[in-house]
This record gives C-alpha cells, sequence and structure tokens, in this order.
C-alpha cells in the first residue's frame, strides 16, 4: 500500500459552504483551519483552531469529525468537538458540468461561556446543524448554496444556553467559486488560483433577529494535491448581539489517499 | 498409450481455446469523464485508475479530462472496472472506448449493436450502457436501440458495444 497526499474537486471546495460533492473514496483528508477575529467590545483577537480529519466512506457518504481550540479564555485550551456526515443523494453530470444535492448534518458539543446570540456550532455552541446543499458546476464556475436548521443546547458542564436568546435557527449560504488560472492546463503540478465569493445568513427562528456577512476567499492548489485557502469574513447586516463577526481564516488542506492495488 | 494421449491432445486443445478467448483482452481504454473541470478532480481519477494492478500507465488530458489506459498484457478486467473507479474517485464516464481483440464480440458478455467485427485483429470498440455513456446520450441510445432488446435492460453483467474503427 503506498500513501500519497491529494484532494479532489477545487473551485467548489467553499470555505464556509460545504458543496454536494465529496472527496474520493477510500481517502483521509486533513484539514487545519484558523480564525482570528477581532473583538467587537473588547480589545484583541478571538483566535480558534479547528483540526480536522474526513473519512470518505464510499462515493456517497463522507464523515468527519473536528476539535476546537480558542484563547477566548486567555490561553488556547480545547472547548469542544464535532461529527459531520454528509450523504450525496441525487447526481446528473454531463461533460464539464454537474448538478448535485446532499443532505448534511453536524453534532457540536463544546465548554466555553455563551456570549452572543449568535449560534454557531463550529467552535462556540452545542448543538446540532442539519440541512441540505446544491451545488452546481458549469464549466470553471461552481455555485452552491444550502439551508439548515441549527439548535443549540446548554455548553455544559458550566454554562446553560441564555433563556432570553431564542435557541434555534435557520442559516443559509450562497457560494460562487471560479477558476482564474490555469486559463490552459499543461499538467498535475501547475498552481491552480480559484477565486470565491460566499454569503452566509442566519436568522433566529424565535425572535427573527438575523445577520448577513460576506467572505472574499482566494485559493491555491498546489501540484493538484494540496489546498490553502484565504479569506477575509465581513459583516454585512446584523440585528443580533456579535461578539467578533469580523476576521481572517486560513485554512490547509491535504488528503492522505491510500492507494492499495486493488480492484 | 495411444488413448492417453489423444486425452491429452484433447486437453490441450481445449485449453488452447480458452486460452485464446481470455486473450481476448482489453489492452488500451480510452476514458472521458465528465462532471468536472479541475485538475484536482482529474487527479483523484487519475490516482484511482493507477491503482489497478492491471494499469500500466495513464495519460491525461486535463483539458479533456480524457485518460488513456494502458493495460498489461494477460489482463482479464472488464469495462465495469473503469467505471466502478471513476465513481470512486466521486465522478462519472462519460465516453469508453477500448482498444481489443476483435474475437470480443464473441464473447458472452458483450453484445454487437452495429456491424460485424471487421478482418483486423485489433479493434475500438465503445460500451453504450447507462453508466458508460452522458445521461442525455444514454437517453438517445435507448431510443435507437429499441430493437435490441438486452439494451433497456441495464444488465451490469453484459455490454452493449458499438465497433468505432
Amino acid at each position: 500500500m503506498v500513501l500519497l497526499f491529494h484532494v479532489s474537486i477545487a473551485q467548489e471546495l467553499f470555505l464556509v459552504t460545504d458543496p454536494a460533492s465529496n472527496v474520493p473514496a477510500n481517502s483521509l483528508g486533513v484539514n487545519v483551519q484558523q480564525l482570528l477575529f477581532k473583538e467587537e467590545f473588547k480589545s484583541g483577537y478571538n483566535y480558534h483552531l479547528m483540526p480536522e480529519v474526513t473519512y470518505e466512506l464510499n462515493k456517497n457518504i463522507m464523515f468527519r469529525a473536528t476539535a476546537f481550540a480558542s484563547n477566548r479564555g486567555n490561553n488556547l485550551i480545547t472547548e469542544g468537538g464535532s461529527f459531520y456526515t454528509k450523504y450525496r443523494f441525487y447526481s446528473s453530470d454531463d461533460l464539464n458540468s454537474h448538478f448535485r444535492l446532499a443532505a448534511f448534518g453536524r453534532y457540536s458539543f463544546n465548554n466555553s461561556d455563551i456570549h452572543q446570540e449568535q449560534i454557531e456550532i463550529m467552535g462556540h455552541n452545542s448543538g446540532f446543524e442539519t440541512g441540505i446543499v446544491a451545488t452546481k458546476l458549469i464549466k470553471k464556475l461552481a455555485i452552491s448554496s444550502s439551508v439548515s436548521f441549527e439548535k443549540a443546547f446548554d455548553n455544559k458542564p458550566n454554562y446553560s444556553f441564555p433563556d432570553n436568546f431564542g435557541n434555534d435557527a435557520t442559516n443559509y449560504t450562497l457560494s460562487f467559486g471560479k477558476l482564474m488560472y490555469p486559463r490552459v492546463y499543461t499538467s498535475y503540478k501547475q498552481t491552480n488560483i480559484n477565486i470565491m465569493l460566499e454569503f452566509v445568513g442566519q436568522t433566529i427562528n424565535d425572535n427573527g433577529k438575523s445577520y448577513l456577512d460576506v467572505v472574499p476567499v482566494v485559493q491555491f492548489i498546489f501540484n493538484s494535491q494540496a489546498r490553502l485557502d484565504l479569506a477575509y469574513r465581513h459583516e454585512l447586516l446584523s440585528s443580533m448581539l456579535r461578539t467578533a463577526p469580523n476576521g481572517i481564516y486560513l485554512n490547509l488542506y491535504y488528503t492522505f489517499f491510500s492507494i492499495k492495488k486493488s480492484r | 498409450m495411444k488413448n492417453i494421449l489423444k486425452r491429452y491432445v484433447i486437453l490441450v486443445s481445449i485449453f488452447m481455446l480458452l486460452v485464446a478467448k481470455a486473450n481476448a483482452q482489453i489492452s488500451k481504454a480510452e476514458i472521458r469523464a465528465t462532471g468536472l473541470t479541475c485538475s484536482m478532480c482529474s487527479n483523484a481519477i487519475n490516482k484511482q485508475l493507477k491503482s489497478l494492478p492491471e494499469v500500466v500507465n495513464v495519460k491525461t488530458d486535463l483539458n479533456t479530462n480524457t485518460f488513456t489506459v494502458t493495460l498489461r498484457e494477460g489482463n482479464t478486467l472488464n469495462p465495469k472496472v473503469f467505471k466502478d473507479k471513476v465513481e470512486k474517485a466521486g465522478f462519472f464516464i462519460g465516453s469508453l472506448v477500448l482498444t481489443t481483440k476483435s474475437e470480443i464480440s464473441n464473447q458472452n458478455a458483450y453484445i454487437l449493436v452495429n456491424n460485424a467485427p471487421k478482418s483486423s485483429t485489433e479493434i475500438q470498440i465503445q460500451v453504450l450502457d447507462k453508466g458508460y455513456v452522458t445521461e442525455k446520450e444514454f437517453k438517445k441510445l435507448v431510443k435507437s436501440y429499441t430493437n435490441v432488446t438486452t439494451y433497456a435492460l441495464i444488465n451490469e453483467d453484459d455490454f452493449h458495444i458499438k465497433i468505432v474503427n
């Protein structure tokens, strides 16, 4: 058995909207995501580190486990984790295009303090999220959109979810990605550059409080194997309490692809 | 003694016949994949194909997503192996053209839908079944092959083939 580095799919590999497509079967993806968000109500920055492993069981089902660490308590400490699964249930492909639909679910636990109305089970709240995502690829342009239901629980053992906040929300995303370089492929070694623009919104179901963010992303793909994302998240609109809405992302992704000499 | 020799000759002849059939193998496969435009996607397919022990090498045209797979002699691969590999990478086959011996059309698993094989020993055939052509093309083919009763049955173990040269 030989182990190789490698990853799949590019201009639809969004930072926020996980596309309806999957990574190759029998592969193991390793991702390290880092977030640095500016605190609104105090000085300084909120740093999050989220290492992640993704396993593709077969061509339709994938699993992902994530660990959450942050410096909200001044030192970098591990606060929780998350399990994610996605099932691709529809796929219609043509030459240089495809349309895919997938259903996904995530369960997270977190022990940090609850400090904002925004529900975010990626590194802030305990809870679950379930939804569907659609992805359309037309030549060099990918468009992906998702809708999901997200519910927050108490951040056990020390922090209950505040009674005056709504504890469930509807999330929606719309993402565009375009392959900018190369215009014509010559080899697998060429660096690819994708640019993306993602819109991310949430409405708290109880009270209608909402936000809408925009996330421009530059993505580099090296050697058709490794991926680097640089992004900036900016709040466009908000009617809810958020402690650190604006910040940057740095994402590094590899897939350890086990090629067994077999059928 | 003569009897034994006779039997031996018969056995050897049967064996030779079997070998001849098994030799009607695929020497090259040209796969056009669908649903992708990025080099990482293409690499996923490339790696899947290279994982087959029967594969000697894979040449890729990244701009058309065409993979030319050269296979070891004596292999017993059938078209389904390529379909499985491409789908494992997360994509689909848009066209599959195989270079093979003309005897292939005598094998039970292969159903020839156009003219009989030419006298040349090496031929190129396209697999026309669902999963080996684009969805649009399959819909068209179902209409044009109403006379081939097995075609619309979508049996995974038989392959409808067209000689392309």
